[in-house]
């Protein structure tokens, strides 16, 4: 990844972090401190020993162990602050960034949201979070703790003796040298890995996918040997990295140690030569041992840095990409239109992004308190009209209206308060039945609950459930069936109350003979609601007041049953097809 | 939803019973892990012999002033520094040689086993979970030998060593060091039991938090229409802040261990200090001997220190390997006899079924006392509604699942008795959903017969399945690389490369699950053309979906609940005037509209 493609990223993370410069700037004075304060050791062992040296009977060691004590006591909780500060800073960045992400998720369309799939969305809230909770907690401590280290420790290490901190040094540019080198090799071979990962779990993937030809084939012993390729070159790969790893990790050890040696050996000749106490170059093999992991964690922690602002990237992405929320539509209260409303498509044509238009011209209007059936064969744009009606797809301006408005200049809230959908997927959540009605609106007492769910027939059934209403659905819980999450998601649009009624092909997974009584039951309740009916089964749409039929998104005929069923067009062809059908499955 | 519970909550670092089966699996690498076995006390002893030849050094030549000496001592120094980098780096490279071949060895087993496994497995498990065990949970088992249990080894290893090393040093000096280890064990202990339950805790409620997100993506178009932004989102930030508290939480008992881990380390220091200066007063220790046990006591505390974090390394590993061996344990519900048999040749049908009862889940019967027969070249067509078990026919023929009662014959015999291969090598499917692979157009015509097919057969195929102009006009002929499911092919020119595959397989049944979905009509007439081809003289079920293509069929059967409800010839049928003349009817006003 190119630094320049991560400017917006890191811009985006100093807002955040900008947000605890306090806590940062706390967490770093602790960490400096920490970081004196250990250095501070080898300095008050230097001494004693000096002392030791110079007096060793009446020493007063008692003096430096209590400094040591002291000084570790210091280390340790300003290390703690540190943490506390910075981890704790990182947290909150992730919680605040999670958060963040969620609301940009609710302002996504949800076609949007099929798009990028469960999955993806799921790896940037959670992964990508905490990568970036990574650079800004451990990332950042270990960058600034290492920062500090090399300036304190060389500091020190200058203080005692110029010329052996140089001879100490020494083997460090060879060391960067020799890095830098195996960085390179190690990035271009875990590439090489990563990428003959990819090519093994595509396999992986594509055989499992394809199982029925390669059983039906007996083509087990080929995928096999398929297999056995890709796997066995991803294991020449992975040994290639390790060869090289194994060759780098301790050659850095090695270099490190050599510096070691030549302060032993150096600085030993200055001791010998009077030059240095003895405790000086104890305390000097103390400082450079200070810097060993750092110098180790060096370039763990510059891959820390970058996969966090790869994933910061990622999750802007999504935050940056969510349509900006309406203002209204977060107010708890919105009017809404109270009585049943009059809905209009006027020259409405509507394409998905990449394919072909769903609707072509489509003008129709619905009178307030008037059920209007659309039928048409399954991807005719039945569906597309609720979702543009409902505005979970921005209809062209000048297009869709409510009450003669166009309902992209409705807030969103009022304009959703007024329709109760029911979509043809009916979505449960993991919760209690009882909240899947509701779903906690404040207005909604377990009478009105039981209420819609009366009205959708289904309530009887879920009061014969060990624990009724409370029973948890979903995957944690009970699994109703199609028919009955169908009904509990019907009653959770009657439960509202709603003027507008759209139901989108809501009962494709029960018997004719079950719609034909959920229907019965409805009718009553529908009375003075506009209804939008869309359906594939006419049988369903016979008793609305009008009925519209949609082919490959056009209207082609407009009437009650009994006028279309007399013009022999394409209802009359559907109907005989439905008939049909009715007496095969009737046989 | 519950498997992410299932997967992020961790069980017991340690289980006896996982262990031995994973030693199973690294035993044919023994002889790899026990050169890594004698390297361990070897890198221990080489990295405590630096601290003990400073204080040769400082005791010996510095303070003897002896500069050749000392220059001695450092080449020893330096030879050392050279051998533990070698060695380091055998073991590192052992270690993944290791782990590396055991992942290979267990990705293996894993795709193998899922090659065995039935079609009614794959309904019940999703692809992307399957994936999931060959890929990241075999990872985490190979983290359970590198960082944890090689890791685990060399710090105990290490340990002993430096115990070892102080003893013999000063025993008394090394006492007085160790007496702070009680403290630090229970230190260690303390926290790091409270470091666990508070990660556990974090587990779970990171479970929790992904849990209603992944619902809330899933059902955001229910929470936009009811308008119930604000209040989801409240709850998000509840569980958020409640995960947030909980991490917090855990990084305050492991931040407190690691920072008083390091204070006693410091503490050991002092009391080093404090008793080593009395001894040197006393004449009883040299300087150098003191400088090299201040270099083994960070070296000491280390190992101690990060025993914990391997612990949650091991507990991962072991949650892995569990739903790996889960996974291996699950036995084909298809399998081949134990003592295969050929048919004897019989007059009998082709095919027969005969009383056939089959459901995919408990007893929601697909087929029902299903009976009827193929005979050898005959072609039947099965029509039916959807959802009437036209398909499941297909799939109990060639054992993609077993009846549930009656049997299904194959040139007289059951079909439980066949081998397994020979029975898919009789019988051959055209799906409705053409899957090609990843790899040149031959090897995809090949499949499981690559290397049996000769040349003439497979131009012989390519032209019976009017593929000849298909393959010229590719760039690379036959060895065109097809992409995956071969995206870089129309949908015709699939279907087309299918039938060739099936003229490849020449099988002596052939059943023919028609594809639903059109393609264009020039296409549609290839297609057609080199299907006539296939079937001629063959024994061929066809399944129809469109009722367009069974006119040429010898006979028609018409499933109907399960069981053939009418049968006969397609000009007889429709004159009965009975399901197959409704079928017909919409079939026909279905295309009209």
């Amino acid at each position: 990844m190119a630094a320049a493609g991560l400017g917006p990223a890191a811009r985006a993370l100093s807002r955040y972090l900008s947000r605890y410069r306090a806590r940062y700037a706390r967490g770093i004075a602790c960490l400096l401190t920490a970081t004196a304060s250990s250095l501070a050791i080898p300095w008050a062992v230097q001494r004693a020993i000096e002392a030791l040296e110079a007096d060793t009977a009446r020493a007063a060691i008692g003096r430096y162990v209590g400094l040591v004590l002291l000084l570790a006591a210091t280390n340790g909780i300003a290390r703690l602050g540190s943490r506390f500060s910075i981890m704790g800073g990182a947290q909150r960045i992730e919680h605040d960034l999670r958060n963040d992400l969620y609301a940009a998720l609710q302002r996504f369309p949800p076609a949007e949201i099929a798009r990028r799939t469960t999955g993806d969305l799921m790896t940037r809230a959670t992964s990508d979070a905490s990568a970036v909770r990574s650079l800004v907690g451990f990332g950042a401590v270990s960058f600034i703790g290492t920062i500090a280290a090399f300036v304190g420790a060389l500091t020190a290490m200058v203080s005692v003796d110029p010329w052996l901190t140089l001879w100490a040094m020494a083997p460090y540019p060879i060391l960067i040298v020799v890095a830098k080198r195996a960085n390179a090799r190690i990035h271009a071979q875990t590439d090489a890995a990563q990428h003959q990962l990819g090519v093994l779990s595509s396999t992986v993937q594509e055989h499992l996918a394809g199982m029925s030809v390669v059983r039906a084939y007996t083509m087990e012993e080929h995928a096999a040997r398929v297999f056995d390729a890709a796997n066995g070159e991803y294991l020449v790969r992975s040994l290639r990295l390790a060869r090289t790893m194994a060759a780098f990790v301790p050659l850095t050890g090695a270099i490190t140690g050599v510096g070691a040696l030549i302060v032993l050996w150096l600085g030993g000749r200055e001791v010998i030569a009077g030059r240095l106490s003895l405790g000086a170059l104890v305390a000097f093999n103390g400082y450079l041992a200070y810097l060993a992991w750092p110098t180790l964690a060096l370039g763990w922690t510059l891959a820390l840095l970058r996969r966090g602002l790869t994933s910061m990237a990622r999750v802007q992405e999504i935050i940056d990409g969510a349509p900006p929320r309406e203002a209204t539509a977060d107010g708890e209260t919105a009017p809404r239109s109270a009585t049943a409303p009059r809905i209009g498509f006027e020259n409405l044509t509507f394409a998905y992004d990449d394919r072909g238009p769903a609707l072509r011209d489509v003008t129709f209007e619905i009178r307030p308190g008037e059920t209007v059936a659309v039928v048409g064969p399954t991807g005719s744009g039945k569906s597309t009209l609720g979702a543009l009606l409902a505005r979970l797809w921005e209809p062209p301006p000048g297009t869709v209206f409510l009450d003669g408005r166009d309902v992209r200049t409705l807030p969103l809230r009022a304009l959703r308060g007024t329709i109760g959908y029911v979509p043809q997927e009916a979505f449960l959540f993991s919760r209690s039945v009882s909240d899947n009605v509701s779903l906690e609106r404040e207005a909604l007492d377990a009478a009105r609950v039981r209420d819609a769910a009366v009205a959708s027939g289904v309530a009887e059934e879920i009061e014969g459930f060990p624990r009724g209403w409370q029973t948890v659905v979903g995957e944690r819980g009970l699994t109703l069936s199609g028919g009955q999450r169908q009904r509990v998601a019907l009653a959770r649009a009657l439960a509202g109350d709603p003027s507008l009624i759209v139901l989108d092909d809501v009962f494709a997974s029960v018997d004719a003979a079950k719609e034909d009584e959920i229907l019965r039951q409805l009718r009553p309740r529908l009375a003075g609601r506009t209804v939008l009916l869309m359906t594939h089964r006419l049988h369903a749409a016979q008793a609305a007041d009008r009925i519209v039929v949609l082919v490959d998104g056009r209207v082609v005929q407009q009437g009650t049953h009994d006028e279309l069923l007399r013009a022999d067009g394409a209802y009359a062809q559907l109907w005989r097809i439905q008939q049909l059908e009715a007496e095969i499955a009737g046989a | 939803m519950r498997d992410v519970e299932h997967d992020e909550i961790l069980g017991r670092a340690f289980d006896r019973r996982l262990v031995g089966r994973l030693a199973r699996i690294a035993r044919p690498h023994h002889r790899l892990i026990a050169a890594a076995g004698v390297l361990f006390p070897l890198i221990a002893a080489f990295e405590l012999v630096q601290p003990f030849l400073v204080k040769i050094a400082i005791d010996d030549h510095i303070l003897r002033a002896d500069w050749a000496g000392l220059t001695g001592v450092a080449a020893l120094f330096l030879a050392a520094l050279a051998v533990l980098a070698i060695l380091r780096a055998v073991e590192s490279y052992l270690m993944n040689l290791t782990g590396q071949r055991v992942m290979h060895d267990l990705r293996a087993a894993i795709f193998r086993h899922l090659l065995r496994l039935d079609a009614a497995f794959y309904d019940r498990y999703a692809v992307g979970r399957l994936m999931t065990r060959v890929l990241n949970d075999v990872e985490a088992v190979n983290e359970a030998f590198t960082s944890g249990l090689f890791a685990v080894i060399g710090d105990i290893v290490t340990l002993v060593a430096v115990v070892g090393a102080m003893l013999w040093l000063d025993w008394r000096l090394a006492l007085v060091t160790f007496s702070l280890v009680p403290v630090l064990a229970a230190v260690a202990a303390w926290f790091r039991v409270r470091a666990r339950d508070a990660y556990r805790e974090v587990r779970r409620r990171l479970a929790r938090l992904n849990a209603f997100l992944q619902e809330s993506i899933q059902g955001m178009t229910v929470i936009q229409l009811f308008a119930r932004e604000a209040h989801e989102h409240r709850a998000f930030r509840r569980l958020n802040a409640d995960y947030r508290r909980m991490l917090f939480r855990s990084t305050i008992w492991e931040a407190s261990l690691y920072a008083s881990v390091e204070a006693l380390g410091s503490a050991a220091l002092a009391v080093l200090l404090w008793y080593g200066a009395r001894q040197i007063a006393a004449e009883a220790l040299t300087f150098g001997t003191l400088v090299a046990f201040i270099q083994y006591t960070t070296r000491f505390f280390l190992p101690i220190r990060d025993l914990g974090a391997k612990y949650t390394v091991m507990q991962a590993a072991m949650a892995s390997a569990e739903r790996i061996f889960e996974l291996l344990d699950v036995v084909p519900a298809v399998q081949a006899p134990p003592a295969t048999s050929r048919p004897a040749p019989t007059n009998a049908a082709a095919v027969e079924f005969s009383s056939v009862w089959f459901a995919y889940e408990d007893e929601r019967w697909v087929l029902r006392d299903c009976r009827f027969a193929v005979q050898r070249g005959e072609h039947v067509a099965i029509v039916g509604a959807t959802g009437e078990g036209k398909t499941t026919c297909a799939r109990l023929l060639n054992r993609f699942y077993d009846v549930a009662r009656g049997r299904v014959l194959l040139e007289g015999m059951d079909v439980r008795e066949w081998d397994l291969a020979a029975l898919r090598r009789h019988v051959g499917v055209i799906f409705q959903d053409t899957v090609l692979f990843t790899g040149s157009v031959e090897s995809n015509l090949q499949l499981g017969l690559d290397g049996r097919v000769t040349r003439p057969d497979l131009d012989r195929a390519i032209d019976a399945a009017h593929c000849r102009r298909l393959v010229e006009t590719l760039p690379r002929g036959l060895g065109e690389e097809l992409l995956e499911r071969g995206a870089n092919l129309s949908h015709g020119q699939r279907q087309l490369l299918a039938i060739a595959r099936a003229l490849v397989y020449n099988p002596a049944v052939l059943v023919l699950d028609e594809a639903t979905s059109s393609v264009d009509p020039e296409s549609e007439a290839l297609i057609r053309r080199a299907l006539a081809r296939l079937v001629e003289g063959r024994t061929t079920i066809t399944i129809a979906h469109r009722l367009s293509t069974v006119q040429s069929a010898d006979r028609i059967l018409v499933l109907h609940r399960g069981r053939v409800h009418e049968e006969g010839r397609h000009a007889d049928l429709l004159r009965a005037g009975g399901l197959y003349a409704r079928l017909w009817e919409i079939s026909a006003r279905t295309q009209q509209g």
